[in-house]
């Protein structure tokens, strides 16, 4: 049962009517059952993995919030009789047992998904390397791993902070994290916005159905009518790419960009369409990401609930640390003036040592988050250059940004003008473009080389060998692909220029005309979708994190 | 206070301190802003600002972010 097929479809609508059916206060348990059989039937033995993360969560969440109430009863009793300093020395005592008990359920999840995901790759390097003759675990990473882990950790982390209660009913909390549609690829959820929505029990609306309902038409749009075309051609010029022109590879470039696009957002506009049916808004995972001006504006967009995870838990930490602002602040005080800068400035009013000092704490923290994000990406060193290359754009980016402001103002650019609004949007998805080199080489090394290709003179559409390249997909299937997406183009064009949702706008304006082009779009998804015998449209690229 | 928005208004320029109350979700500071005025929090103030602390609720406005930092002396 996967996201696309019909199996899954009739899971959901069997789960929305009795959903609906039941009382409100039963409905959650509906979800909860519908989400533990979803898993099973997809990967029972998984399923001890995700019941471990969900039980140590709550439980440390638990010991947590309750260490935390004893602090404040104790805070309280002693109010007018416990002077500053004795109050500040239970507080650090606290925070301590605190900090453990957080270790603890820390180190034992994201320790289980790293031995599960690295150990292997570990192993290789020593036999490779060092001549060892370690065995391999060999074990098949649970389903959503990654993104159960991540969700419950940040509940953890939450709860920590102190910025909710901890959920006392198991039951409820082992909702949270196996929520069905989710569980594939995403999105990761914030506690505090998704688990009341789950908890609440939803009443049954025809504008969620209908919502709901035209944007897994518009996930699977994307997802089997573009993207599993494009996989099929993939699989005919990634073996070939040593052998074809450079055209040819930029070609292969353009073709994982709009794939991958088409089927991470696909598939998370089919997760949101069944949870807005449930009447449950989901986290938004993308907004049009390749009309950002900027890399760090495109980590806004793409995968937009792992970044923020990854800045809520990752970054903010590293880089507001104590180790962190202190190297900044030593920094700045050796290079005190009472010389005031001009603001416009080489270095925006300050000096090369205090701009240094101002932005180093958090660019390292940015390069050291990416170099994260590039080896969750996958155990190799092509994953972890994929990191190095993202982080190390952004890491210069921000440590020269009064440069290129200084620049600006030299060269008098309008940087309100179209032009250059194009041409940073161009600059980026070049840039975008090329990171995912990482993904589709074989090895580190050869997407070095591929990269290095794509700066070389142009040759024809033709191997080295002069024959003609197969691009393992027809006439047909191009005008297919090509229509779609121009239509994909359109819509987000729509978006980007109106700031409106397309449904809202077509709904609002009139039933009709949406009506009509959801039934468009159904027909195009029977007619033009790839499914059936041989297909694997059911798969995800996101789904093997 | 005069104090601590002239220092603002040194992290990110062009930015009306004293009249914008949706810094975070009008997207006038980022995440890298955020990072630098903690710095200077640090620097200036010698209050530490914890990570559960980063919350557009306490940087939307230079008045929610002084009352962040009473909050955190005390």
């Amino acid at each position: 049962m996967t996201l696309t097929s019909l199996t899954f479809f009739a899971f959901v609508l069997a789960v929305l009517i009795v959903y609906y059916l039941i009382p409100k206060r039963l409905r959650w348990l509906v979800l909860l059952a519908a989400s533990l059989v979803f898993y099973g039937l997809l990967a029972l033995k998984s399923l001890p993995f995700i019941l471990f993360t969900a039980l140590s969560t709550w439980a440390g969440a638990l010991w947590l919030g309750q260490v935390t109430r004893k602090r404040t009863q104790i805070w309280n009793e002693q109010k007018s009789g416990w002077d500053p300093a004795a109050r500040k020395a239970y507080k650090k005592q606290t925070q301590k047992m605190k900090r453990r008990i957080l270790a603890l359920i820390l180190v034992l999840n994201f320790g289980i998904l790293a031995v599960l995901k690295y150990y292997d790759f570990v192993v290789e390097q020593i036999n490779r390397n060092a001549g060892g003759h370690l065995s391999f675990l060999g074990i098949l990473l649970p389903l959503g791993i990654s993104f159960y882990t991540f969700q419950s950790m940040g509940y953890l982390i939450d709860i920590y902070g102190e910025k909710m209660p901890p959920e006392s009913n198991p039951l409820r909390y082992l909702l949270y994290v196996t929520f069905f549609p989710q569980i594939i690829q995403g999105p990761i959820a914030d506690y505090q916005k998704l688990a009341p929505q789950l908890y609440e029990g939803q009443d049954l609306r025809y504008e969620n159905l209908k919502y709901g309902f035209q944007l897994i038409l518009w996930g699977l749009f994307k997802k089997m009518v573009i993207a599993d075309r494009l996989a099929v051609s993939l699989q005919s010029l990634l073996p070939v790419k040593d052998e074809i022109s450079n055209a040819w590879q930029l070609l292969i470039l353009l073709i994982y960009c709009a794939q991958l696009y088409c089927d991470f957002s696909g598939g998370i506009d089919v997760v949101r369409g069944v949870g807005g049916m449930l009447g449950i808004e989901m986290a938004v995972n993308f907004k049009r990401p390749f009309f950002s001006k900027g890399l760090a504006e495109f980590w806004q967009r793409w995968h937009i609930s792992l970044c923020a995870w990854l800045r809520t838990y990752l970054l903010y930490p590293i880089a507001v640390s104590k180790p962190f602002l202190r190297f900044g602040n030593r920094i700045i005080e050796k290079s005190r003036s009472e010389q005031e800068l001009p603001e416009d400035s080489l270095w925006g009013g300050f000096t090369f040592i205090q701009h240094l000092g101002r932005v180093l704490p958090g660019a390292i923290a940015t390069l050291i988050t990416f170099l994260i994000i590039g080896i969750w990406h996958g155990a190799s060193w092509q994953y972890a250059g994929y990191g190095v290359w993202n982080g190390v754009i952004l890491f210069f980016s921000m440590l020269l940004a009064p440069v290129f402001q200084w620049l600006i103002r030299r060269l008098h650019i309008q940087t309100e003008s179209t032009g250059w609004k194009v041409w940073q949007i161009l600059r980026t998805a070049v840039i975008v473009g090329l990171s995912f080199t990482f993904d589709i080489a074989d090895g580190l090394m050869d997407a070095l080389r591929m990269i290095g290709k794509c700066f070389t003179p142009v040759l024809g559409p033709t191997t080295h060998l002069g024959t003609a390249v197969d691009t393992g997909l027809a006439g047909a299937d191009w005008g297919v692909v090509i229509a779609g997406l121009l239509i994909v183009f359109a819509v987000s064009l729509y978006q980007e220029l109106t700031g409106r949702k397309v449904r809202e706008s077509l709904n609002a304006d009139s039933a009709w005309v949406s009506w009509v082009l959801t039934l468009g779009c159904l027909i195009a998804v029977v007619i033009f979708g790839m499914y059936g015998p041989g297909v694997a449209s059911g798969e995800f690229v996101y789904m093997q994190f | 206070m005069e104090q601590f928005i002239a220092n603002l208004k040194k992290i990110k320029r062009g930015v009306d301190f004293e009249k914008e109350t949706s810094l975070i979700d009008d997207g006038l500071l980022k995440s890298f802003d955020v990072i630098q005025i903690i710095g200077m929090i640090d620097r200036e103030y010698g209050i530490d600002v914890p990570p559960s602390q980063i919350l557009p609720d306490n940087f939307n406005s230079a008045r929610a972010m002084w009352d962040m930092m009473q909050r955190l002396e005390d």
